[in-house]
């Protein structure tokens, strides 16, 4: 049988794909190997802890215990329990929470990411565009009064944990002058309904997570394109067109279309920073997300939910990583026109 | 018009203020570390005042909610983020640069395995696994912090190496000293690692400060050192009993505004000894 052949556009899609599936596959091994490698075994320990308790105490925690003790099975051998482990995440049974017996992990989750996630892809796209436009201007502006005030400043920003401006927006804005809530993600006397009133009060809460993680943002990407479009302003065609006369402002058009395209790709590899910064900055506001499930499931060392939680942000971050190659296949030029040509 | 732009100002008069301005900071945030606590000697453990006092003639930095003094916290902490911040990215830098060299110099199969591997580590975002190897062990001590640091930030070092030894190998001088005959490891110890040394050096500044901002990461969440201060747990500390929402900005503000000041400036060394070691980037 003869191998259909592929175009340049396919077969990269199609390595991408493997290698994003490989790392996933490499990450469920190290979150599998690594309570079983570390000395002492701490689900070992915790799960003594609980059987002690369980001598002592009602039927829950003997529930508990034989619940944490067949998904974990440790006292199987070590292969059969790394392939039930994989099975069941396969099939999504990301096991049970200890802290919030008896709900399952996957279903806990799943009802906090929503929070995690709307503010995440809105700040970064955000932070993107701005970034990219700010950072062009400076490089425009290079060797000027704009570029020397502008560069510091996010040079600065970008080193910022979104965390500690988090606190220092909530102490301004919220609780010295009172204009934001302090806490949570929409107002407690609500019921979370799609009414105006809610949404609203949603809005409201969002205004200052949302903000920490934007102007940290912009600093990094700013940054990013300012070197690109000094590099990109400096070649040949540059000077060309302008030697054929052509207008600033078109010339400019053309550097920005190239010299974005790597920050496409650096919109991949960032995406995960971005995320540990915005979970722990929704700590300094309350804010119900999955950083706010983790600092509770790390608290209580629950570890099945500490799993889980991690199996599922990354899950969703190679899925993002994937979703942005996809979008540089198709808006870089030379990846299309060699698959048009082909 | 556009290459009119460039030719304003001096551009290495730029580059010596950039250097300036980060070493001056840099050299202030390291004394009052080292030496601070020779001048202002408060135990930082101690609790010493009354509870939540904001910055007075006693106590320059006011005391957090347990009385003890946040100035001779910070101090102590300061000591605390670099020498996790000097230890991680020591470790850091030399997985990296092990790992680029051999994929390198060596290509064929070693390369593909070995850039697979950074490739991975790459993407799986260095903040989550460090929260996830942490979670696992109890008791957590600033080296113990530093190698979870370490092992999860080196990829891109790795890759930067690689590709700086990739274009090395294929160099006159190095093919002479193929065909003298000499080895491997002395070919790259001789020839290959003295000409990529500046930037390993930029590696390092840029590898300490994302680790001292990793840190404060990990402490925030929990995870960071069970034992002694850094400014990530001064911070966290801060976080956990509410000085935010309670209005005591003398509590939360010092550390991160060090933090800050800290990356900043190492960001700019890197960026000034990037202009210097590269002329091109500044040139006109």
């Amino acid at each position: 049988m003869k191998m259909p052949k592929l175009g340049p556009l396919a077969t990269y899609l199609v390595r991408r794909s493997l290698f994003v599936l490989a790392t996933f596959l490499s990450f469920l091994l190290i979150i599998f190997a690594l309570p079983r490698a570390i000395p002492g075994n701490p689900v070992a320990t915790l799960l003594a802890q609980l059987f002690q308790q369980a001598q002592a105490n009602p039927d829950t925690i003997k529930a508990v215990y034989r619940k944490f003790m067949e998904e974990f099975g440790l006292d199987k051998p070590l292969h059969e329990q790394l392939y039930d482990f994989l099975s069941r995440v396969m099939v999504g049974d990301l096991g049970t929470s200890i802290a919030f017996y008896p709900r399952k992990v996957a279903d806990l989750v799943a009802s906090y990411l929503p929070w995690t996630l709307g503010l995440l892809i809105p700040a970064t796209i955000a932070a993107w565009i701005l970034g990219n436009l700010l950072g062009a201007w400076a490089a425009y502006k290079r060797k000027t009064a704009v570029d020397n005030v502008l560069l510091p400043t996010f040079l600065v920003l970008s080193q910022i944990p979104y965390y500690w401006l988090a606190m220092i927006l909530l102490y301004v804005l919220a609780v010295y002058s009172r204009l934001f809530p302090v806490a949570g993600a929409y107002p407690p006397t609500i019921q979370p309904a799609l009414t105006a009133q809610f949404v609203t009060g949603v809005l409201y809460h969002y205004t200052l997570p949302f903000l920490s993680i934007l102007v940290v943002a912009i600093g990094g990407w700013a940054i990013g394109m300012r070197v690109l479009v000094i590099y990109e302003l400096r070649s040949d065609y540059v000077e060309y067109s302008e030697l054929l006369g052509l207008d600033d402002k078109k010339i400019l058009g053309y550097v920005y279309k190239n010299s974005v395209l790597p920050q496409v790709t650096g919109l991949a590899l960032s995406l995960g920073t971005v995320m540990g910064g915005a979970l722990i900055t929704e700590l300094v506001f309350s804010y119900p997300g999955t950083g706010f499930l983790l600092f509770r499931a790390l608290s209580t060392l629950d570890y099945p939910l500490i799993q889980g939680t991690f199996i599922i942000l990354v899950s969703t971050l190679l899925l993002a990583n994937f979703i942005v190659d996809l979008l540089y296949a198709w808006i870089d030029p030379r990846i299309r026109a060699s698959y048009v040509g082909d | 018009m556009l290459r009119g732009l460039y030719k304003v100002l001096n551009p290495e008069l730029f580059t010596i203020k950039k250097l300036d301005a980060s070493v001056a900071v840099l050299s202030a945030i390291i004394l009052t570390g080292f030496v601070g606590p020779w001048i202002y000697p408060v135990d930082p453990r101690a609790v010493v005042g009354p509870l939540e006092t904001p910055p007075t003639a006693a106590f320059p930095l006011g005391t957090d909610a347990y009385g003890k003094d946040i100035l001779a916290q910070l101090m102590s902490g300061i000591r605390g983020s670099l020498q996790i911040g000097v230890t991680a990215a020591a470790i850091a830098l030399l997985i990296g640069v092990m790992v680029g060299l051999v994929a390198g110099y060596k290509g064929r199969l070693t390369e593909s395995l070995l850039m697979m591997l950074t490739d991975i580590v790459l993407l799986l975002p260095s903040i989550l696994l460090m929260i996830l190897i942490a979670a696992y062990f109890k008791w957590r001590d600033p080296l113990l912090v530093s190698i979870i640091i370490g092992v999860t930030s080196w990829p891109w070092v790795a890759r930067a190496v690689r590709s700086q030894t990739l274009s090395l190998k294929s160099r006159e001088f190095v093919y002479l000293s193929k065909m003298a005959g000499y080895r491997d490891l002395q070919i790259v110890v001789r020839d290959i690692l003295p000409n990529i040394a500046s930037y390993i050096f930029m590696a390092y500044v840029l590898l300490m400060s994302g680790a001292m901002i990793a840190e404060t990461g990990l402490s925030m969440i929990g995870l960071g050192v069970t034992q002694g201060v850094t400014l990530g747990s001064i911070l966290f500390w801060a976080q956990v009993l509410e000085a935010v929402r309670r209005g005591l900005w003398w509590w939360f503000i010092p550390p991160g505004a060090v933090l800050v000041a800290l990356a900043a400036s190492l960001l700019m060394l890197a960026t000034a000894l990037d202009e210097y070691f590269n002329p091109r980037l500044r040139g006109g």
